[in-house]
């Protein structure tokens, strides 16, 4: 019987891989997650306005706001070079040329006009063709606003240390009152605030895949007598068990390829050299993780990791076991995909609770929500990373998704037995309570 | 030996099966009959262990049928069983695996049947591709390709042309003289009739009828007699024992009680101008109905 077993269970995982559907979704889906992964790279790759460099001609009748204008401006949009491709260029022309040229020529640039100011030390004109975008209004402020005050503790007698004092960045000591709290926890939180999103949404798509798959393959030996052929040779049980590890199989095999997809994204970004917001988010979450791993203490990404992936594990196994169930239930794809729905909505409830634990802090209700089997796979990492869950939570969250399991197993094989050979609709949940006693 | 002793199995308060025995020895081919929803296909479930029975027992050589034995029988079933997304070989690959036989043993079996049924080129079609008649076939041989020691045929001749109908029955006759055990269920009594040895008619569960079909046949009294020429219909209906007279195409057929009214019909039509008498035994077909309709009126 365990050779059927393998056999069973290579064959159905043979169904759903030697497909060219299989082979047409997965070169789908290394594209998709290859461009997203350079989306930027691509935007630019097909042009658009955003290519056009812009000037913005600096009129400096104060004779020394220019030079700092233009370090500070240069300063401030170095983080977002991709989308803002402004250059200052002081300019004495008068200034009616210069407007002709804005209305007549190169209608995206932009005249700074400055002046003296008794009252304000200076005050500014910006002159534009047509109406200016908020973000790049925000940057020509801010850098004015930066520049005046930079100017004008330079032309107050405030001696050089104190001066410099006032330039060097404000030493910040965190300090965190309850006794298990720890900074380095704070940083894993913000670092896996990150993250985790990352997981959840995969793990969702997923779970949607396995339960479709499995729900269907039951449903396609059912719409023939072929189930009689395989049940008198195989028992239900290891035709059951067949069909939930071929799905996980299959659902963990798609995972390394989606993390495949993603790396080899990831590596031709690095070959085209990519670096965008994308990028410097990235970055930001790759240097915060250093940090934390610096500081030596990744002991608890070192439990969170394990505990969110062996729950999803488990929970893709409660899944595959539910959906075989709800699938030798119906007679028809069609049934089974109605059947489906209810448990596409409880996976549903634990992703938006997931999204948002970290808004209602201490909620009662999501902490009891995030013991229950099928939502604890998204919710109890949540906790767990916000601090709401400790490790004994997280040991109840995987107790009651093993009993759900067995229940599952014990009570579920009852009706798959009785399921898998019902071709009739009716009196349905009557034959299912039967086949419970 | 195939022994079915004293079985009943009812769906909430309908009775399926009641009180069903028979036995079935190497080489019989043995043909249960019955109308719709008699309990034929709940008998084969019961036989191959997809449902228990309510009582009774069912062994195989002795042994009560499970997952042990269940790679011995083979099973054909009424409506179609095969999975049309495989290609024919995938298809026997899939079944004759789980049938407990290794991937070459089935390749080899496999090249030799599709030679006998002549569909050698559609190995490697999907089973979606073929027709009707060729599906049925693919489903035949993934029945009898672990040489099954029980075979089980619910209508095999569904969707096949007389040709192939011939071919079908010379390959069950083979196997039967090779020892296998093989059950028949067919409406088509003639199929029943041409090489069943032993029958069993089934009406609601009960059984109705059964044993040796050659001793059925003689024990069912009532006979037809072929009558070709000009006689007078009149003075025949009125003979005692003379149950009626049909007519089919330029013949008359006489039905009567038993085999002491044909002197009576011959005396009657001696002086008429008549180019054929024969006398021949009920069909199965008449012994069917006229069981199936007692059992109702019952």
């Amino acid at each position: 019987m365990k050779d059927k077993l393998k056999y069973l269970t290579w064959v159905s995982l043979k169904r759903k891989i030697s497909t060219k559907w299989f082979l047409i979704v997965n070169i789908l889906l290394c594209l998709a997650i290859t461009c997203i992964v350079n989306i930027d790279s691509l935007i630019k790759f097909f042009g658009g306005d955003f290519n056009d460099k812009r000037v913005i001609y600096v009129v400096d009748n104060t004779g020394f706001f220019y030079d700092k204008f233009k370090v500070n401006f240069e300063s401030l949009v170095s983080n977002i070079d991709d989308f803002s491709n402004f250059s200052v260029v002081a300019d004495d022309r008068d200034i009616s040329l210069l407007e002709d040229e804005l209305k007549n020529e190169n209608k995206n640039n932009l005249i700074l006009v400055v002046n003296n100011d008794p009252n304000n030390l200076i005050n500014c004109d910006v002159i534009s063709n047509h109406y200016v975008e908020l973000i790049d209004l925000q940057l020509i402020t801010s850098s004015i606003n930066n520049t005046k005050v930079e100017l004008a503790i330079a032309n107050s007698s405030i001696p050089v240390d104190v001066l410099n004092s006032i330039y060097d960045d404000v030493s910040i000591n965190r300090v965190i009152l309850e006794s298990d709290k720890s900074l380095h926890d704070e940083n894993i939180t913000i670092v896996m605030n990150t993250i985790f999103p990352i997981f959840i949404l995969p793990f969702f798509m997923l779970t949607i895949i396995l339960i479709q798959m499995i729900g269907a393959e039951v449903n396609d030996e059912k719409s023939t007598r072929g189930m009689e052929i395989i049940i008198s040779n195989v028992s239900p049980s290891v035709h059951f068990a067949s069909k939930v590890i071929a799905g996980n199989l299959f659902v963990i095999g798609q995972t390394i390829l989606l993390i495949i997809y993603c790396l080899l994204g990831l590596g031709i970004r690095k070959l085209i050299g990519g670096d965008s917001i994308v990028n410097g988010v990235i970055d930001q979450v790759m240097t915060s993780a250093n940090d934390v791993i610096a500081t030596g203490i990744g002991s608890q990404i070192m439990y969170i990791l394990p505990v969110t992936i062996l729950l999803m594990l488990i929970t893709f196994i409660s899944y595959s076991l539910l959906a075989g169930i709800l699938a030798s239930m119906t007679t028809n794809t069609e049934d089974f995909q109605q059947l489906q729905t209810p448990i596409i909505v409880v996976s549903l409830v634990g992703y938006y609770l997931a999204m948002m634990a970290n808004v209602f802090k201490g909620s009662l209700f999501i902490k009891f929500i995030a013991y229950i089997p099928l939502i604890s796979s998204i919710l109890t990492p949540s906790l767990l990373i916000l601090g709401q869950f400790n490790l004994f939570d997280v040991i109840i969250s995987f107790l009651l998704v093993i009993l759900f399991n067995y229940l599952l197993i014990k009570y579920g094989l009852k009706i798959y037995k009785v399921g898998i050979l019902n071709y009739s609709s009716k009196d349905l949940w009557k034959k299912m309570f039967k086949a419970l006693k | 030996m195939l022994s079915v002793n004293c079985v009943s199995k009812s769906y909430d308060k309908v009775l399926a099966v009641d009180n069903l025995s028979f036995s079935v020895k190497p080489g019989d081919i043995f043909g249960l009959l019955g109308l719709n929803g008699a309990g034929k296909t709940t008998t084969f479930r019961m036989i191959l262990g997809l449902i228990e029975p309510d009582s009774g027992s069912i062994t195989l050589n002795g042994e009560k049928i499970d997952y042990s034995v269940t790679n011995k029988i083979g099973f054909l079933t009424e409506e179609r069983s095969l999975l049309v997304k495989m290609t024919v070989l995938e298809q026997c690959l899939f079944y004759g695996t789980l049938k407990g036989m290794s991937r070459d043993s089935i390749i080899t079996k496999l090249d030799i049947l599709l030679e006998r049924f002549g569909i050698s080129d559609y190995k490697n079609r999907k089973i979606k591709e073929l027709s009707k008649g060729n599906q049925q076939k693919v489903q035949f041989i993934t029945a009898i390709i672990n040489d099954p020691v029980l075979l089980i045929l619910d209508e095999p001749f569904s969707g096949l042309d007389p040709v192939n109908v011939e071919l079908f029955k010379s390959v069950i006759v083979e196997l039967s003289k090779k020892g296998s055990m093989i059950i028949f269920s067919s409406h088509r009594m003639e199929h029943v009739e041409l090489f069943c040895q032993k029958i069993l008619i089934l009406v609601k569960g009960r059984t109705v009828l059964s044993g040796d079909l050659n001793k059925i046949k003689k024990n069912y009294e009532r006979m037809n007699i072929f009558i070709k020429g000009d006689i007078d219909i009149d003075k025949l209906s009125k003979i005692d024992g003379v149950l009626g007279i049909s007519h089919n195409n330029d013949e008359y057929v006489v039905n009567i009680k038993n085999d002491s009214i044909i002197n009576s019909v011959f005396k009657a039509i001696s002086k008429c101008n008549v180019t054929k008498f024969v006398v021949n035994e009920a069909s199965l077909n008449e012994i069917f109905l006229a069981s199936v309709g007692e059992a109702y009126e019952g």
